[in-house]
C-alpha cells in the first residue's frame, strides 16, 4: 500500500480544493440561484470525492457523498429547486464530508464515531426527506469482481474447450479486436489450436479493410469454469456470436453434478444446466430469445438447439433430460399419495374392527334363527367386511425399504471408524408391514447391524488371511412368509464360536456342564441375559444393551428371533414379526365365566391342572411341572379376588412364556385359537393390571386380552412373597 | 510507406514500413492489391518494420495468401517483426503461411 | 512494445491511483484532466485504449468520446468509461457515442485492470 500514499496525499489536497470550490459555489448561489456552472461544480465535488473515496476504501465517505450526489443530480437536471434551505443543508454536508474524510485519513481502521454517524443520518434526512441506511453501498461492486481458480491437477492435455467466435462485420470499427480477446484468453489457460475461417466469397479486391470477416474456432485448455471463459468476451457480446463447448472431462463433472442435484422440485432443462455450470445464464437467455422469435416458426426444444449449436455435448443433455423425467415421475408419484392423520386412520381401523365384530354377531343371529333367505346376503356381506378389514389394515402398511436404507449411512460411518471395509446389500425392501411395527423394529435392527459391524465382520487384514474378499458384506433381507414378515440380518464375518458360547454359558450358570444342546440351541444362548462373546464392550454394541434386550423388544411386538451361524463363514439373525399389531392370533380361555385372550405366540403348552400329576404349592402358588418350578396365577382369582373360587371344575394350566420367563395361568375352559381384532381400552382402564386390551366377540361379549408380561411378573412376585 | 523493387521475371518484393492495423488497412489493401496482377509470379513481403498488427492487418495477410493461391503466385513472408511473430504465435499461423520464421534471439513467449 | 493507455479524469487522485495500477500491470500511461486536454495530448501520440470519466469540467466524457470517433487515427480505439451507477442514462449515451465498455465507480483497481486487459493486454 505504500505506493498509494502519494495518491492519498494528492487526494487530500484535491478534497480541500473541491470542498473550497463547493463552498464558494454554494455561497455564490445565494446571489445567482440558477447559475448552472456553480451547481455543476457542487455536483462535481461530491461526485469526485465519492469516486476517489471508493478507490481508497472509504466506504462511509462513499455512502454519504452518494446521497448528496443523488440530490445534486436532481438539482442539476431541474427536478429539484435549490433554495436557501437546501444551500444551508449542503453547506453542512460539505462540513460533514470534510469531517468524515479526516476521520478516514487518520483512523482508517476505526468505524465512524456515533456522533458523526448521527450527524450524517440527520443530514441525509434533511437532504432527501427520508432516512436511508448508510453503509451498504459498495456491495454491488463487490459482486463484479472476476474470479477464477486455476487448478493445475484438473488440466489434461487432451481435454479441451472448443470456443467458436463469429465476429460481426462491424466488430473492428467498434474497437473490438478479436486478437485482444484471444490474447486475454491465454491468461486463463493454453491455446492449443486456432482455426480461422473467412467467408468463401471474400477476396482482397472486394473486401472492406475495416470490416471483420474473421471467424475463430479455438481449442483451449483451461480449468477455468464456463462463466469465466464467457466473461473474457463480455465486451464483444454485441459484435460476436460466441459458443463455448466444454471439454469432455467437464462432461463427467457435469454428469456427476446432475446426479447429485436434489430431486425435490421440477426444474426446467435450462435451469438445471445453469445450476451445474454447464450453461451460463447468457447462453440460455440467448437460446430462449431465439425460440421465442416470431419468425422462427419451427422452434425446437432447448435440448435440440443446444446440440445443434454445439454448446453442450449430447450425453450431458440426455442425462439432464433423464434427470428431469425422473424428478417428474417422482413428483407425480408423490402427488398420488394423500397424507392422512394417523389418528383418523386409527379411528377408521377401529370402526372396521367393530364392523367385523358386528358382522360376526349377525352371522350368529342368522344361524341361530335359521333365516335361510338372509343367509346369502349375510355371507356376501361378511366377505365384503373381510375385504374392508384387509384393505383398512393395508392402509397402515409401509415398505420396510426406507428403514433398511437408513443403515447405509450407519454402515458407511461405522466401517470407516473401525477401519473395516463393509458394504450393505439390501433386498426385499418392498416388503410391507404395519407402520407401528416398522417404527418399533428400528432399535433392535440397529443393534443387530452394529453387532455385525463390530463383532461380525473382520478387519481387511484378517479377512485376507482367511481367504475372503477384503470387503465384508452385511445383508438386510425381508420377505413375507405365511402372514408374517421375516427380516434377516446376515454377514459374511467370522461367525459365532459355539465352544466359547457353551463355556461362557456354563460359567454364567445358564446351562449345566453335561447338558446336551443342539447347535441351534447353543447359538440362541446369545439371547440370554449376560452373555456376550466379546470380552470388552466396544463403543458401538454391547454396552449394557445386550442381545437379551433385542429379543425382549422383538417379543414385545409378538415376534421371535433366532440366530444361525457357521464359524468363519458368517452369521444370520432371523426375525419373525406379525404384519400388524391390530390383529393377533389369540388363544381364548375362560375363567369364572369370563373370557380372556392370550396371544398365541406366547402360549407354550396347555396341560390339565391336576394335583395328582404335578406338585402344586397352593400357598406360594407354584407348580412343579416335570421338574421345573413354575409360578402360576388363577386368572379367576386374580381378576375377581372378591369372589370365592369354587374348585368343582376341572381346571387347565396354560403355560405362557415371555422372553425366558414362564408362568402358568389356571383357567376353567380352553376355547382354542381365534383371530382377534385388538381394541384399545378406554382411558379409564389404561392402567389396569394384567390387561393389554380388549376385543369384542361375535356374540357381543367382551373378552380381555391379557398382558402376559405383566402377569408373569405378578406371578413371580407371589412366590417371593 | 512502402519500398518496392520490381523485377522483370515477375518476382516482386515489398517492404511494409508501417503498422498493419485498422488505421492503415485501407491504404495497405490498395498497395497489396496493386501487386496482385496477372504477371505476378512471386510476391515477397518483408514484415520486419511492422511495429503493430491487429485483426484488420492479419485479415489482409490472410486474404492476400488466399489471393495468391487463386492466382497461383507465391507469397513469401520474411523478416517477421516481433509484433507479427506475436500474432502468428498466438494463432499458430506459422505453418499456414509456410514461410521460414526467424525468431529473434531475445524472443520470449508471452 | 508496451501498450499505451490514456486516462481522462478531472480527479488527480483518481488518475494517480489508476496510473499506478496500470503502470504496475505494464502499460504506458498518459494522463489528461478533461476531454480537451486529452484531445490535445492524443495528437502525435500512439494510444491503444482510453479510460475516461464522464463528468468533467471543460469537456465532458460524452463529448470527448464523440470527438475521438471523428479522429481518423483514433476512431477505432476502444474506450472504457468510468461512470457512477446512478447514470444509466449517461451509460446509454456513452455507448451510443461509441464507448465500448464501462466500469462503475467507485471501483477497485483489479476490476478496471481486468476490463482493460480483455481489450488490450500490456
Amino acid at each position: 500500500m505504500s505506493d498509494m500514499n502519494p495518491a492519498l496525499e494528492t487526494f487530500s489536497q484535491e478534497v480541500d480544493e473541491l470542498l473550497t470550490a463547493m463552498e464558494e459555489a454554494l455561497l455564490g448561489l445565494e446571489a445567482t440561484p440558477d447559475d448552472s456552472e456553480s451547481i455543476n461544480s457542487i455536483f462535481r465535488a461530491m461526485h469526485t470525492i465519492k469516486g476517489s473515496s471508493g478507490l481508497f476504501g472509504f466506504d462511509d465517505v462513499v455512502a454519504f457523498t452518494h446521497e448528496a450526489e443523488t440530490v445534486l443530480d436532481k438539482v442539476r437536471s431541474g427536478e429539484r429547486a435549490i433554495d436557501a434551505e437546501l444551500v444551508s443543508v449542503l453547506l453542512a454536508c460539505k462540513d460533514h464530508t470534510a469531517q468524515i474524510i479526516q476521520h478516514a485519513f487518520f483512523n482508517e481502521e476505526l468505524p465512524l464515531p456515533d456522533e458523526l454517524q448521527q450527524q450524517g443520518q440527520a443530514l441525509i434526512v434533511q437532504l432527501t426527506g427520508s432516512s436511508r441506511a448508510v453503509g451498504g453501498m459498495s456491495t454491488t461492486q463487490q459482486e463484479k469482481i472476476d474470479h477464477f481458480e486455476v487448478d493445475v491437477n484438473t488440466t489434461d492435455s487432451s481435454d479441451n474447450w472448443v470456443i467458436s467466435l463469429a465476429f460481426e462485420t462491424n466488430a473492428l470499427r467498434n474497437g473490438m479486436d478479436p486478437l485482444s480477446f484471444i490474447r486475454y484468453l491465454q491468461t486463463l489457460g493454453k491455446i492449443v489450436e486456432v482455426v480461422i475461417t473467412m467467408p468463401p466469397l471474400i477476396r482482397i479486391e472486394n473486401m472492406d479493410p475495416e470490416s471483420c470477416y474473421l471467424n475463430f474456432k479455438i481449442v483451449f485448455n483451461s480449468s477455468a469454469d464456463k462463466k469465466t471463459i464467457e466473461d473474457v468476451f463480455e465486451f464483444a457480446e454485441d459484435d460476436c456470436d460466441i459458443t463455448i463447448l466444454p471439454p469432455n472431462s467437464r462432461q463427467e463433472h457435469y454428469l456427476q453434478l446432475l446426479a447429485n442435484l436434489p430431486e425435490d422440485q421440477l426444474k426446467r432443462l435450462g435451469e438445471m444446466l445453469i445450476e451445474i455450470g454447464a450453461l451460463t445464464e447468457k447462453e440460455v437467455a440467448n437460446i430462449l430469445d431465439e425460440q421465442l422469435d416470431e419468425n422462427n416458426a419451427d422452434a425446437k426444444p432447448l435440448g435440440e438447439m443446444l446440440l445443434e449449436k454445439n454448446i453442450l455435448q449430447q450425453p450431458v443433455i440426455e442425462q439432464a433430460l433423464k434427470k428431469q423425467e425422473t424428478v417428474k415421475q417422482k413428483i407425480n408419484k408423490e402427488s398420488n399419495y394423500i397424507r392422512v392423520d394417523a389418528a383418523k386412520l386409527g379411528y377408521l381401523i377401529n370402526l372396521v374392527g367393530e364392523l367385523v365384530i358386528s358382522g360376526a354377531a349377525m352371522r350368529l343371529m342368522v344361524d341361530k334363527h335359521g333365516l335361510s333367505d338372509v343367509d346369502d346376503v349375510a355371507s356376501t356381506m361378511s366377505h365384503l367386511v373381510e375385504d374392508i378389514r384387509d384393505t383398512a389394515l393395508q392402509l397402515r402398511m409401509v415398505q420396510i425399504g426406507e428403514t433398511f436404507t437408513r443403515f447405509q449411512r450407519v454402515v458407511h460411518d461405522v466401517s470407516k471408524e473401525l477401519g473395516k471395509q463393509i458394504q450393505l446389500q439390501i433386498t426385499g425392501g418392498e416388503s410391507e408391514l404395519d407402520k407401528t411395527v416398522v417404527e418399533k423394529i428400528n432399535d433392535p435392527l440397529t443393534h443387530l447391524v452394529r453387532n455385525s459391524l463390530d463383532h461380525g465382520i473382520e478387519t481387511p487384514a484378517e479377512r485376507l488371511r482367511a481367504g475372503k474378499p477384503e470387503k465384508g458384506t452385511i445383508q438386510l433381507n425381508a420377505y413375507h412368509d405365511s402372514g408374517r414378515i421375516v427380516i434377516q440380518i446376515s454377514d459374511d464375518g467370522k461367525g459365532l464360536d459355539a465352544d466359547k458360547i457353551v463355556a461362557k454359558a456354563i460359567a454364567k450358570g445358564l446351562i449345566k456342564p453335561d447338558q446336551a444342546l443342539s447347535r441351534s440351541e447353543i447359538y440362541n444362548l446369545i439371547f440370554e441375559p449376560g452373555l456376550s462373546t466379546k470380552e470388552e464392550a466396544s463403543n458401538l454394541s454391547g454396552r449394557g444393551v445386550g442381545m437379551d434386550v433385542v429379543r425382549r423388544n422383538i417379543e414385545a411386538l409378538r415376534g421371535s428371533v433366532s440366530v444361525d451361524s457357521e464359524l468363519g463363514e458368517g452369521t444370520v439373525v432371523t426375525i419373525h414379526l406379525p404384519l400388524t399389531l391390530a390383529i393377533i392370533d389369540g388363544f381364548m380361555v375362560e375363567a369364572q365365566q369370563e373370557r380372556y385372550i392370550i396371544p398365541l405366540s406366547m402360549v407354550e403348552e396347555c396341560v390339565e391342572m391336576s394335583s395328582d400329576e404335578w406338585q402344586i404349592d397352593e400357598v406360594q402358588h407354584y407348580v412343579n411341572l416335570r421338574g421345573q418350578v413354575l409360578p402360576y396365577l388363577r386368572l379367576g382369582d386374580f381378576f375377581h379376588n372378591h369372589k370365592k373360587h369354587s374348585k368343582t371344575q376341572r381346571e387347565s394350566l396354560v403355560v405362557v412364556r415371555f422372553g425366558e420367563a414362564k408362568a402358568g395361568f389356571v383357567v376353567d375352559e380352553l376355547h382354542g385359537e381365534n383371530q382377534t381384532v385388538i381394541k384399545p381400552l378406554g382411558k379409564l382402564f389404561e392402567n389396569l393390571n394384567g390387561i393389554g386390551g380388549a376385543t369384542v366377540l361375535g356374540s357381543g361379549d367382551v373378552a380381555l386380552i391379557l398382558d402376559v408380561q405383566g402377569l408373569i411378573q405378578h406371578a413371580k412376585k407371589q412366590i417371593v412373597r | 510507406m512502402t519500398a518496392k523493387a520490381d523485377k522483370n521475371d515477375g518476382i516482386l518484393s515489398l517492404s511494409i514500413m508501417d503498422d498493419m492495423t485498422i488505421y492503415t488497412a485501407e491504404s495497405l489493401k490498395e498497395t497489396l492489391l496493386g501487386y496482385c496482377h496477372p504477371g505476378t509470379k512471386e510476391l515477397q513481403l518483408d514484415l520486419s518494420a511492422v511495429a503493430e498488427m491487429d485483426s484488420a492487418g492479419l485479415q489482409l495477410l490472410l486474404l492476400l495468401k488466399a489471393e495468391a493461391q487463386k492466382r497461383t503466385f507465391t507469397l513469401r513472408l520474411s523478416g517477421h517483426s516481433e509484433a507479427v511473430l506475436e500474432v502468428f504465435e498466438l494463432l499458430k499461423l506459422g505453418t499456414y503461411f509456410g514461410d521460414p520464421i526467424v525468431f529473434p534471439a531475445n524472443w520470449k513467449k508471452s | 512494445m508496451a501498450k499505451t493507455i490514456l486516462i481522462v479524469d478531472d480527479s488527480a487522485s483518481m488518475r494517480q491511483v489508476v496510473g499506478i495500477a496500470l503502470k504496475g500491470a505494464g502499460y504506458e500511461v498518459i494522463e489528461a484532466c478533461d476531454g480537451k486536454d486529452a484531445l490535445s495530448k492524443m495528437t502525435g501520440a500512439k494510444i491503444h485504449l482510453i479510460v475516461s470519466d464522464i463528468n468533467m469540467p471543460v469537456m465532458d466524457g460524452i463529448t470527448f468520446v464523440k470527438e475521438v470517433k471523428q479522429l481518423d487515427s483514433y476512431k477505432f480505439t476502444p474506450i472504457i468509461m468510468l461512470t457512477t451507477e446512478m447514470e444509466d442514462e449517461k451509460k446509454r449515451a456513452a455507448k451510443e457515442a461509441g464507448a465500448k465498455a464501462w466500469v462503475t465507480k467507485p471501483f477497485q483497481p483489479p476490476i478496471l485492470l481486468a476490463a482493460i486487459a480483455k481489450l488490450v493486454l500490456p
